[in-house]
């Protein structure tokens, strides 16, 4: 496939597909479905910017957002912000708490930044469960104002608006994560992964660079739980749990780690697959040992994921035939 | 001596007990062609390394670059002021392509504009005569000479005032050489001091104006190449004693 129809044809006839998917799919639980499906995607293709394309190993990006749920139903609910406000609030509230656990996690190395990130969830779940005045604590909060466009209630129409509207905020995060990964910033993420010492010997700063990719990534990541807590009109502390952890990263790693759309294309294949899965007996619960497996599989054949697979099948195609054309001196 | 642009005084570099680099003093004039030699384990790499911060700096003494201190400074920021290194193992951003190296190169070390950075590695890419292929595969897939190439245009592309080269010459045939000691001599005219780290003598000797030869940490002689090379206690070094 040419890198052209990759890139371009291809997401857009994609986009195409699930500009119509409403036309064919109305009811509100396959609705329902897409629409987690694209938050998901959000939350995933968000945390390969840091975890893929940077390598930092952030275990937190679930915390981003939690951030942004408990924002959004503390603005919304408590305070009677509009819910839209809401949701934006909820992305600059969860840069501003990545800008907080970047700083130490900046200079840090391999496991040591998978356990302060990962100590960092846990700590605010801890807080959202020790100030229970605020945030309703173990039972979370409910009845979470909803979203309206004039007078136009999201809740009619069986979801309709709310699936253009998380579909429209998957392709605003999806342009982001392009522009920053075609920028020379998001060249120089690859530069720090790969190779730190040659990186910093063309003045690149490691712990700049780090810090800035964890605050880009939390804000869609940010924005996705505001939209996720309005949407669902509740906030609850499993949010924090490790079961909504493991199934993004299994999403990241499957899709294929320092890609865009790797993340996003295995997001709505989970998502989909775990559903479909929890409806076959005896799998309910066993679902997610098979997702598990999955993860383990393309790992072990694949590391790059799935959609890395393709790019390397394409670069063989292009690949030049002399061993060597440069010959007479740099 | 007339204009010098770095000054090491007494620098030190010891891991636990071991001493890898012992009082080290010396001055690069602006302009020169400045080579270090000595056997293998003799501090030479780390030199380059306690000088440019990279991974480390000096345990003790000082660096100074254009008159200022740069011991102490982030790594990133000594090579943004002008002091760019190669490294004697292969590096490279496998996953980037040539182009993008340079690029990268060229905004972050330079300092230049995104465009301008694109179009001055465009122009390294004609220099090293990459093919369209070459200048957009992963660097991975170069072969060694080509790595060697672009690791070296990929300094230059900064526009240093100072290029430090770590064996460059290693793993490359004669004729490959050859087109290397052009390319300095080429480097040079255009105004950039060089430190030269390499084993291959001809080459060393060939575009050095003064020579540093350090054993076991310290330095055993230093001065004009011809001088140098008859300093019976570097023969010694790399030899050994006739004992």
């Amino acid at each position: 496939m040419k890198p052209a129809a990759r890139n371009i044809v291809l997401p857009l006839v994609c986009l195409a597909a699930l500009l119509l998917v409403p036309v064919f799919a109305i009811d509100s639980y396959t609705r329902h479905l897409f629409i987690i499906a694209f938050l998901y995607a959000i939350i995933a293709s968000n945390w390969n910017l840091s975890l893929g394309h940077c390598g930092v190993f952030n275990f937190g990006h679930l915390t981003f957002f939690g951030v942004g749920v408990y924002t959004a139903a503390i603005l919304a609910k408590t305070l009677g912000v509009n819910p839209w406000i809401a949701i934006l609030a909820s992305g600059a509230t969860a840069a501003a708490a990545a800008f907080l656990i970047a700083a130490p996690v900046a200079r840090l190395k391999g496991i040591y930044v998978v356990l302060v990130t990962f100590a960092f969830g846990q700590l605010v779940m801890q807080l959202v469960l020790s100030q229970a005045q605020i945030t309703g604590g173990a039972e979370g909060m409910v009845r979470i104002p909803y979203l309206r466009l004039g007078d136009y209630s999201f809740l009619k129409d069986y979801k309709l608006g709310y699936y253009y509207a998380a579909l429209f905020l998957l392709v605003v995060s999806t342009l982001f994560l392009l522009a920053v990964v075609r920028s020379p910033f998001g060249k120089s993420l690859k530069a720090v992964r790969d190779a730190e010492e040659y990186a910093a010997a063309r003045g690149i700063s490691i712990s700049r660079q780090r810090v800035t990719v964890l605050v880009l990534s939390a804000i869609f990541t940010g924005i996705a739980g505001g939209f996720y807590a309005i949407y669902l009109r509740v906030a609850s502390p499993d949010v924090f749990g490790f079961g909504t952890l493991s199934l993004a990263l299994s999403m990241v790693l499957i899709g294929g780690t320092g890609t865009v759309y790797g993340p996003i294309a295995a997001a709505l294949a989970l998502t989909f697959a775990t559903e479909a899965l929890a409806g076959i007996r005896g799998l309910e619960e066993a679902r997610f040992i098979l997702i598990a497996l999955a993860m383990i599989l393309v790992l072990r054949i694949a590391p790059g994921g799935l959609l890395g697979i393709i790019e390397k099948l394409d670069f063989r195609d292009r690949k030049p035939a002399a061993p060597a054309v440069a010959r007479n001196g740099p | 001596m007339s204009d010098p642009i770095i000054d090491v005084r007494d620098a030190t570099k010891t891991f636990g007990g071991l001493t890898a680099v012992d009082r080290v003093s010396f001055t690069v004039t602006r302009g020169e062609i400045f080579g270090i030699a000595g056997p293998n384990g003799s501090g030479k790499s780390t030199l380059f390394n306690l000088m440019t911060g990279i991974p480390y700096g000096p345990t003790n003494g000082e660096v100074r670059f254009n008159g200022e201190r740069i011991d102490g400074r982030p790594p990133h920021a000594i090579a943004r002021s002008g002091l760019c290194r190669t490294f004697q193992k292969d590096a490279e951003f496998p996953d980037l392509s040539a182009i993008e190296t340079l690029q990268i190169s060229a905004v972050y070390s330079g300092g230049q504009s995104a465009g301008q950075a694109l179009e001055n590695a465009r122009r390294a890419i004609d220099r090293v005569q990459f093919d369209e292929a070459r200048a957009h595969m992963p660097s991975s897939e170069l072969s060694v000479y080509e790595k060697k190439q672009l690791m070296i245009a990929s300094a230059l592309v900064s526009e240093p005032s100072v290029l430090m080269l770590d064996e460059p010459a290693s793993g490359l045939t004669k004729p490959e050489i050859e087109r290397l000691d052009a390319l300095l001599v080429d480097v040079n005219k255009s105004g950039v001091t060089i430190l030269l780290i390499e084993h291959v003598l001809s080459l060393l000797l060939s575009v050095s104006e003064r020579l540093l030869v350090l054993n076991q940490g310290a330095i055993l002689a230093e001065g004009l190449p011809a001088d140098v090379v008859r300093d019976p206690a570097v023969a010694e070094a790399y030899l050994g004693g006739r004992d």
